[in-house]
């Protein structure tokens, strides 16, 4: 594997929410990543498991009940985790890293012409762009990404799902973000839109439009056919990291083979309770266990585990887990059912 | 452009249908009761004759003048031409004058009071609203208990409180009439200063009432729009705050339009409750004169102008939201 | 359903509101039991009697005597007549009749009544004084006589026979009665109103019967809210057509309206409190109708009520077990909402004089008519309507506050 730039560093990253009771839930915890330039990361885990609360995390960007509690967040060396919110925004945001939410399907503001919310986005970064300059661009993007110009001059009903879809994600890399983050862009799509969908992170990539792209699904087909690598969560801490590969066809986390078990083998019918393959649910994360967080739910539990805190641990290639067993003891675990 | 013509013939058609049923209404119901109301009123006029014959008389006099000594049909058709013309009948309780000119006369004043004072309470109420969901807080903490204490505050209660507070305490504004009742309507300063200090009181009644219920809306509405999808996205797109809170409240705001529309029949009725406790000559005050007198024209008439009313506003307010939101165009277009 | 009510009870808002109503009802339940008296009874001879403990006199001049040397009883007695600015008058007159203002002390009792008595002649002319203010000093004058003094008042009677006044006893100054032995005593906490009748029994009966008209007219609002909602929203196609046109015509054709047009139609005698009740409730349920019919509709497709279908369950059977009990909360709080309105309905209307008739019940909205009526809020008898508003106030109140809670419960979205 050949060591790319750097594109994306962040160490120990820290976020919670404060809740209206002024309780603090640690939903990032923690959290260490390097994604290269020209790569692409995909993070999975159940829902509450902190995924999209990290890629909020990732923007740099905090506003009430998320806050920024501690760590570092290096986009190409610079760090953006200390600098003043206003900054962020006309900096970083949108140039440096996109964001492409949940539901990008109410993404857009309803009542405003796709070119206009273009409008608002491109004079933020660049205050003196003429309407006509802005459209231009944003026609020449479209078409470059195979949509119609005539989506620009629409407002968001006016547009079926996919192309809403495709709509914000091209906005997203409007100004080339050095870094995507799309989080579950596909989930609420039919098939042929997903597909398309995928083409067009592809083409992203590709073109060189964004410099690397971090993908937040927990469908986990999807993620071993978009991304390079891909990394697990569980209870806002990163249980194990590996290629995408590796990570879908030999997990080493407990719950990482979990997951991963109960997705390989899709069912007809039960998209959405896959998840509850995994018995249990995630601690509470008020106040989280002391000791491994997965404890609670692990087949292979030791009263140990319950009491150690637990590192992650860095086997060949970057490939890194947290468990207090070794790779052998585990893989021996699985062997035995 | 098609969108919207398929729209504004949807809200027309709807506008005469219930034209037409408001007006089968007004016709039908009166005729449906127990009781004959010529046989009713001919008793009132003729207390104390022992004459039967010339009750008799009378009675044959209202008869003709009401047409219910024809069969109902040809009943109907004569009521449509006589409203067509204006021509409501005679009052019975302000006997000689007619129906028209006892509504001609309080139309403007309810018109002139109600009209500002809906879209005042409305602005405010939704400005209030969407200041309590974007401070959220202390402001909200107090804001709303408020709202939902006003907005539940019976209409004639504000109006009794206001006047016993600025009217019969302080004396600020007289409490009673749409002008001094020494002075007749003139194009005068001192007249119109009258009107305006008489003004006072009815006005912010009705206002106070309407910005309750409009600022819970306002702020369910504004809360549910903050949390929208689109918002996060602008924001994570570096759209400074202030911009987003533009495209919230611009959002937020539309569907509280057709809030009014519908709810603009129930302020009406609040309002007319308003005129009465202030003796305010507008419609208000006539039905309850009319009630008070047994004037079934003057009832059956004043009733079916607020419903025009009521219908019209209805109907240019939806017009209005047609054209403003684009959400419609697509709706429509589908 | 425990989790339900947990979470419900667990709502700041509806706890308060529930609280209120609570109490409400309480009180209007417990109230006739302690005080039977009939609510529309007139035990007043004349119009607003002032908030108050009344005590009747002729028992106590028969009542045993207690002497109680209090100090400062004197005092009282003289203040109660003789006002701040009854003193302040007094000076004024007696400065403008040419007495040197600082000989005058008007916080010195003795010595002003002292100059008065010696300087006060009614037929002295003053400088710009009117007649009203001349005759105010005759008459304050009049009421000074007396006030100092200290002995006893005689009691007396007639005798049947010489028809002589004849002296039966004497009360001194320091003699009190116990209330508690005074035979005949009424404690009228919101006095009474323009026809004499004590204003809080009826206020009580009043809110019973407010609340009982805004429950019959609630629970026929949403019954038939509910059917066509239901009808509409599961059946839907030419049904639905047919019932939302009717609710669509309904929604635009003011109920207010209506209710006039209707009440005044049958007419004062037949207007019943349960009439009116069922008129408000036969206005009022468009409303519901939609709101049940929007929720039923985007339960129609659910998985459960597709399987309910394929095993073959009636129409019937699949609204009753698979549709409402999911629209159950909402209904509930329809029903809230319908019965405050229905209560304001009955309010408004009667404030037109369109309510029940006046001869058999009180309702809250006759209270306010008859107040109006007697220009209570003018006169500044407060107790005759302001009681009345706080408890229609507090009745719409607490219900909405209890529906906000609920609200706020089911639907997460306005929880912050």
């Amino acid at each position: 594997m050949d060591m790319g730039k750097t594109i994306l560093e962040v160490n120990e990253l820290t976020t919670r929410y404060i809740t209206r009771f002024g309780e603090s839930v640690y939903a990032v915890d923690h959290v260490s990543l390097k994604v290269e330039e020209g790569k692409s990361l995909g993070i999975a885990g159940e829902s509450g498991c902190g995924k999209s609360t990290l890629a909020l995390s990732l923007m740099g960007y905090y506003f009430p009940p998320l806050h920024y509690m501690s760590g570092a967040i290096l986009i190409d060396g610079r760090n953006i985790s200390g600098m003043n919110p206003d900054d962020v925004r006309k900096l970083i945001l949108g140039k440096e890293i996109a964001y492409i939410p949940q539901a990008a399907m109410n993404a857009l503001n309803p009542t405003q012409k796709v070119i206009r919310f273009i409008e608002d986005v491109i004079q933020v970064h660049d205050y003196g762009a003429t309407k006509r300059d802005i459209y231009e661009r944003a026609r020449a993007l479209f078409e470059k990404l195979g949509l119609p110009a005539s989506v620009l001059e629409k407002y968001p009903v006016e547009l079926s799902g996919g192309m809403k879809q495709r709509t914000v994600i091209a906005i997203s890399v409007l100004l080339s973000p050095k870094v995507l983050i799309a989080d579950e862009p596909s989930s609420a799509l039919d098939v042929t839109s997903q597909k398309m969908v995928i083409k067009m992170f592809r083409q992203l990539m590709n073109d060189g439009l964004i410099g690397s792209l971090i993908f937040i699904t927990h469908e986990l087909p999807l993620l071993y056919n978009v991304t390079d690598d891909i990394m697990v969560m569980y209870a806002g801490q990163i249980v194990e990291r590996a290629n995408a590969k590796a990570a879908v066809f030999d997990p080493l986390h407990p719950y990482s083979k979990g997951l991963m078990g109960s997705i390989i083998v899709p069912e007809e019918g039960l998209r959405n309770v896959k998840l509850a393959a995994i018995p249990g649910v995630p601690p509470n994360l008020k106040n989280p266990p002391s000791g491994c967080r997965f404890a609670e739910r692990c087949k292979y539990v030791t009263p140990e585990c319950r009491v150690t805190t637990v590192n992650l641990r860095e086997i060949e290639d970057g490939r890194t887990y947290r468990c207090i067993f070794s790779e052998n003891e585990l893989r021996e675990a699985y062997q035995n059912g | 452009m098609k969108g919207y013509q398929k729209y504004f013939l949807n809200k027309l058609s709807w506008f005469l249908i219930t034209f037409v049923f408001a007006f089968l209404l007004n016709f039908i119901l009166p005729r449906l009761m127990p009781g004959d109301p010529v046989a009713a009123i001919v008793s009132r006029v003729a207390q104390g004759m022992s004459n039967t014959s010339g009750v008799q008389a009378i009675y044959e006099q209202y008869a003709r003048l009401f047409g219910t000594n024809r069969p109902i049909h040809e009943q109907f058709f004569i009521y449509i031409g006589n409203v067509a013309r204006g021509d409501f009948g005679f009052s019975i309780s302000q006997y000689p004058r007619t129906v028209f000119d006892v509504i001609r006369s309080s139309i403007m004043w309810t018109i002139a009071l109600q009209f500002p004072a809906i879209i005042v309470g409305w602005l405010i109420g939704n400005t209030l609203g969407a200041l309590a969901a974007y401070l959220k807080g202390g402001f909200d903490k107090i804001l709303m208990p408020v709202s939902i204490f006003v907005s539940n505050f019976p209409a004639f209660g504000m109006a009794v409180i206001l006047m016993v507070i600025f009217g019969v305490a302080l004396e600020w504004f007289p409490t009673s009439g749409g002008y001094g009742f020494d002075l007749i309507p003139e194009f005068s300063w001192k007249f119109i200063r009258s009107v305006i200090s008489h003004y006072q009181l009815p006005f912010w009644s009705i206002v106070l009432i309407a910005i309750g219920g409009q600022a819970i809306g306002m702020r369910s509405m504004a809360i549910y729009e903050l949390n929208a999808d689109y918002v996060k996205y602008a924001r994570f797109m570096g759209i400074k705050d202030r911009k987003i809170i533009g495209y919230v409240f611009r959002n937020a705001m539309l569907p509280q339009i057709t809030g009014l529309a519908l709810s603009i029949g129930t302020m009406v009725g609040g309002a007319l409750v308003a005129e009465i406790v202030f003796s305010y000559p507008g419609l208000g005050y006539t039905i309850l004169n009319g009630v008070m007198g047994q004037d079934y024209p003057l009832i059956s008439a004043t009733t079916l102008i607020i419903t025009i009313m009521v219908l019209s506003a209805n109907f240019l307010i939806e017009i209005l939201y047609g054209i403003i939101d684009p959400r419609i165009k697509a709706a429509q277009a589908d | 359903m425990k989790h339900t009510f947990r979470q419900v009870f667990r709502s700041g808002k509806f706890v308060v509101g529930f609280s209120i109503f609570v109490a409400i009802l309480l009180i209007v339940f417990i109230y006739p039991l302690i005080v039977p008296d009939p609510p529309l009874a007139i035990i007043a001879q004349g119009t607003f009697f002032e908030p108050g403990i009344y005590v009747n006199a002729y028992d106590s001049i028969g009542a045993s005597k207690y002497t109680l040397n209090l100090e400062g009883a004197a005092a009282k007695r003289i203040a109660s007549k003789l006002k701040a600015e009854d003193r302040l008058a007094m000076k004024d007159w007696l400065v403008a009749y040419g007495i040197a203002e600082a000989d005058i002390d008007i916080e010195n009792t003795e010595q002003l009544l002292d100059l008065w008595a010696k300087n006060y002649d009614s037929k002295a002319k003053v400088a710009g004084m009117t007649n009203a203010k001349r005759n105010y000093y005759v008459r304050l004058n009049t009421s000074l006589q007396g006030l100092l003094a200290t002995e006893a008042a005689v009691i007396a009677a007639k005798n049947v026979e010489t028809g002589a006044l004849e002296e039966k006893g004497k009360i001194a100054q320091s003699e009190y009665v116990n209330v508690g032995q005074v035979a005949n005593v009424r404690f009228l906490p919101l006095g009474t109103d323009n026809f004499g009748r004590d204003v809080l029994t009826e206020l009580v009966a009043a809110a019973r019967v407010s609340l009982q008209i805004g429950f019959v007219a609630g629970i026929i609002a949403t019954l038939i809210g509910l059917t066509l909602g239901l009808l509409a929203g599961y059946i839907g196609g030419r049904v639905d057509d047919i019932i939302m046109f009717f609710t669509n015509l309904f929604t635009v054709i003011p109920s207010f309206v209506m209710l006039i047009l209707i009440s005044f139609s049958i007419g004062q005698e037949h207007r019943g409190a349960f009439t009116v009740a069922m008129v408000i409730g036969f206005t009022s349920w468009v409303w519901t109708t939609r709101a049940v019919r929007a929720q039923v509709i985007s339960l129609r497709n659910r998985d459960h009520v597709n399987l309910s279908k394929l095993s073959g369950h009636s129409i019937v059977y699949i609204i009753l077990n698979d549709i409402l009990p999911y629209i159950a909360s909402y209904v509930v709080m329809a029903l809230i909402l319908q019965i405050s309105s229905g209560i304001l309905a009955e309010a408004g209307l009667s404030i037109l004089g369109l309510g029940p008739r006046t001869t058999d019940v009180p309702t809250l909205g006759l209270m306010m008519n008859w107040a109006m009526i007697y220009q209570a809020h003018i006169l500044g008898k407060w107790w005759a309507y302001f009681p009345v508003l706080i408890t229609i106030a507090l009745i719409t109140f607490s219900m909405n506050l209890m529906n906000t809670g609920l609200d706020q419960v089911f639907n997460p979205a306005l929880r912050d």
